[in-house]
């Protein structure tokens, strides 16, 4: 059931460009995602009402609708309007919107779990909205969110799988693709599920870390 | 957007909600033993559990469906694409419930520990009797929100041929070349569907708040 | 005791009120305090005092009164602008009771972050100047430290210095000591008393009957969000003259 040494060699070079894209897309929707989630994030907080609403909206369905169905609807769904994407932007375009929504939520629960008194300090002391959040109340905001974060994007990098159905040749595409030529599915997905692992479980057990450590560091 | 188009993708409901189903209750049944093995004495039990859980959370559930559909279905031992996905989904979800399970567990005061020991309850009758109470109380918000998580996590037996919501509206899209709208009100769909389940979780939560008074 | 400068009001409050609902905070209290007086707000909890102060610097938004520092003058009944506020809060300096100094930040950065953003001052002039504060709170050893390595003694007395870096006119002390070991209290009230000493106008809600006896020059007592009584404190507290405000001292002295 497991790949001989020989498949290994051989498949290891598709794999291994699959999974660079995976990353690659990881990082881009991570890179353009995270700061739409701050500006989201302030937009669900401001006081316009107009702004509060456009913000929701995008929130609510970056976080509603699959994000298989947000790819879909991007891929297949845009050109209709005229509007045609590669699926390599196309499914930066989608994780970015759903990392956007989601980390919003991140982000916006982090700022009001600041104490208040922060802010009344931050007032007291003669600083105007800007400067509260840039000095105040971001930096510790982002420190709290640190960790969900970090866990988030384990999730997109997980998500990345999902371009498969937009033929974007990331790694349990290539995986698939290799499986339907020689016929041996299990050894070749099982050989991508390895590599995916190889990320992902490490990558927890540094969050699970970072959380420990923010966790005793809010103690002191 | 015709009334049979709408029609179209409405056939693909009965499956979403049968997937979700499924795999929820099986994963929070089957969450149990897994925090119990998590939580055990015995280092091995602990240590094969914890790789399990970390080994199926780290690889992506399309890959788990395609590893069960086309790597065992294809090769090994015939499955149809419903069973693959609900076989893929209860094991995910079964993983993500017992590290629920645990978040839960491990936010019940020290002191109910000690309450128990120095009323001299027992091991069995303080897991059952103090603490399972409490982590079902503590859980329920995040059970909810993982409920609503896996819904849409559902959408991905389409890839493997399972004719629920995202399938039937790929179908559509195919057929129509109206691919915005179609996925538009595929989306709509699964918001309405996490709808009764956030309201129902609230309820819930309001309810045990109230009668628990925490 | 400072002796009390014969000026105009530097602060003058006029039929300030204030509802959380329906519940009345504050009744129209009317209130003047001159340059360099130093006046103790005391009374039971939920009269009011807090807030009061909170309304000085618009913490908390009256809802009807006029308020007075200096130059600006504040109408509660209509919506104040930006510009007002900034100008209000510049002149006042707030002590809070729960410190809330900057968590993120070294002490030095915590007393220098508003003169830099606010008073435009250059990082070199504003770490000069707060190392100067430092020094005169005795805690110029601790710049370079976090707030959580600081005690709470010393975190009030770094907030001190922050408040007094924008060289407020008027200082309001919320409960300065009320989260704090009594020993720890010292060492913030002695801050407060050399401070009083220089000549700064003050407003200090508190507990501690010690400082609104020795320090103060004026105490004024609240209940149910109405002043009771206010007078020189020797007087005031010494020979108190309504029968709420003996009833209330009668408490503290027991306990």
């Amino acid at each position: 059931m497991i790949p001989t040494y020989d498949e290994l060699v051989s498949w290891l070079p598709e794999l291994l460009s699959g999974l660079s894209i995976s990353l690659q897309v990881t990082a881009l929707s991570l890179a353009l995602g995270i700061p739409c989630g701050l500006v989201l994030a302030l937009g669900v907080l401001a006081k316009g009402k107009g702004t509060r609403i456009l913000a929701l909206f995008l929130v609510e369905v970056g976080r509603g609708a699959p994000a298989l169905v947000l790819l879909q609807f991007i891929y297949f769904g845009l050109p209709g309007t005229g509007l045609t994407l590669g699926s390599f932007s196309a499914a930066v375009i989608a994780l970015a919107w759903n990392t956007g929504a989601y980390t919003s939520e991140i982000i916006r629960a982090s700022l009001q779990s600041i104490a208040h008194g922060q802010r009344e300090a931050a007032v007291s002391i003669g600083l105007n909205r800007f400067d509260e959040l840039r000095y105040v109340l971001l930096p510790q905001g982002l420190r709290v969110a640190l960790p969900a974060l970090l866990g988030f994007s384990i999730l997109i990098f997980q998500g990345t799988s999902l371009c498969f159905t937009i033929a974007l040749p990331e790694l349990v595409s290539r995986a698939y693709e290799i499986g339907s030529t020689t016929f041996r599915y299990f050894p070749a997905l099982l050989a991508a599920g390895v590599l995916y692992a190889c990320i992902s479980i490490p990558a927890s057990l540094l969050v699970s870390h970072v959380e420990k450590r923010a966790g005793s560091h809010a103690q002191r | 957007m015709t009334a049979a188009d709408f029609l179209a993708i409405l056939r693909g409901l009965p499956l979403t909600i049968a997937l979700t189903m499924g795999a929820f209750t099986a994963g929070a049944l089957l969450g149990i033993p897994l925090l119990a093995a998590r939580q055990s004495r015995l280092l091995p039990l602990r240590f094969v559990s914890m790789v399990l859980i970390q080994i199926v959370r780290g690889i992506p559930p399309i890959l788990w469906l395609f590893i069960i559909f086309f790597g065992l279905g294809m090769s090994y031992v015939p499955i149809s694409p419903f069973n693959a996905a609900l076989i893929g989904l209860s094991l995910i979800a079964a993983a993500n419930m017992a590290e629920i399970y645990r978040g839960a567990l491990a936010s019940i005061h020290f002191g109910q520990w000690e309450a128990s020991r120095s009323l001299d309850l027992g091991r069995w009758s303080t897991l059952v009797d103090i603490a399972a109470p409490q982590v079902f109380r503590v859980a329920l918000p995040s059970a909810a929100s993982y409920l609503i998580g896996l819904m849409k996590e559902t959408a991905v037996a389409s890839t493997i041929g399972v004719a629920e919501l995202a399938f039937q509206g790929n179908q559509l899209s195919q057929s129509t070349f109206r691919g915005l709208e179609v996925f538009a009100i595929v989306g709509l769909f699964y918001v309405l569907l996490s709808l009764p389940v956030a309201w129902l979780s609230r309820a819930a939560d309001a309810y045990l708040q109230a009668k628990v008074a925490r | 005791m400072t002796a009390v400068q014969n000026a105009g009001p530097l602060i003058r409050l006029a039929a300030l009120s204030k509802h959380y609902g329906t519940h009345l905070v504050l009744d129209q209290i009317d209130l003047e305090v001159v340059k360099g007086e130093v006046l103790a707000i005391i009374g039971p909890s939920g009269s009011g005092k807090s807030t009061l102060l909170r309304c000085i610097n618009y913490l908390e938004v009256p809802d009807g009164g006029l308020i007075t520092v200096g130059p600006t003058t504040i109408d509660a009944t209509r919506a104040a602008s930006r510009s007002e506020l900034s100008g209000l809060r510049r002149r006042v300096g707030m002590v809070f009771q729960s410190f809330n100094l900057f968590p993120h930040m070294t002490v030095l950065r915590n007393v220098s972050l508003a003169q830099e953003r606010v008073l435009g001052r250059t990082r070199r002039d504003a770490d000069e100047r707060s190392m100067q504060l430092l020094k005169r709170v005795g805690l110029a050893d601790k710049a370079g430290q976090y707030p959580v390595r600081c005690s709470g003694g010393q975190q009030q007395r770094i907030a001190i210095a922050r408040s007094l870096a924008l060289d407020p006119e008027v200082m309001l002390f919320d409960e300065p000591t009320s989260a704090l070991d009594p020993e720890l209290g010292l060492e913030v009230l002695a801050v407060m008393r050399e401070l009083a000493e220089s000549g700064m106008t003050m407003i200090v809600v508190t507990h501690e009957m010690g400082f609104a006896e020795n320090v103060s020059d004026t105490v004024m007592i609240m209940a149910d969000g109405k002043i009771v009584e206010k007078g020189p404190s020797a007087q005031v507290m010494r020979n108190p003259q309504q029968e709420r405000t003996k009833r209330f001292l009668r408490a503290v002295h027991d306990r």
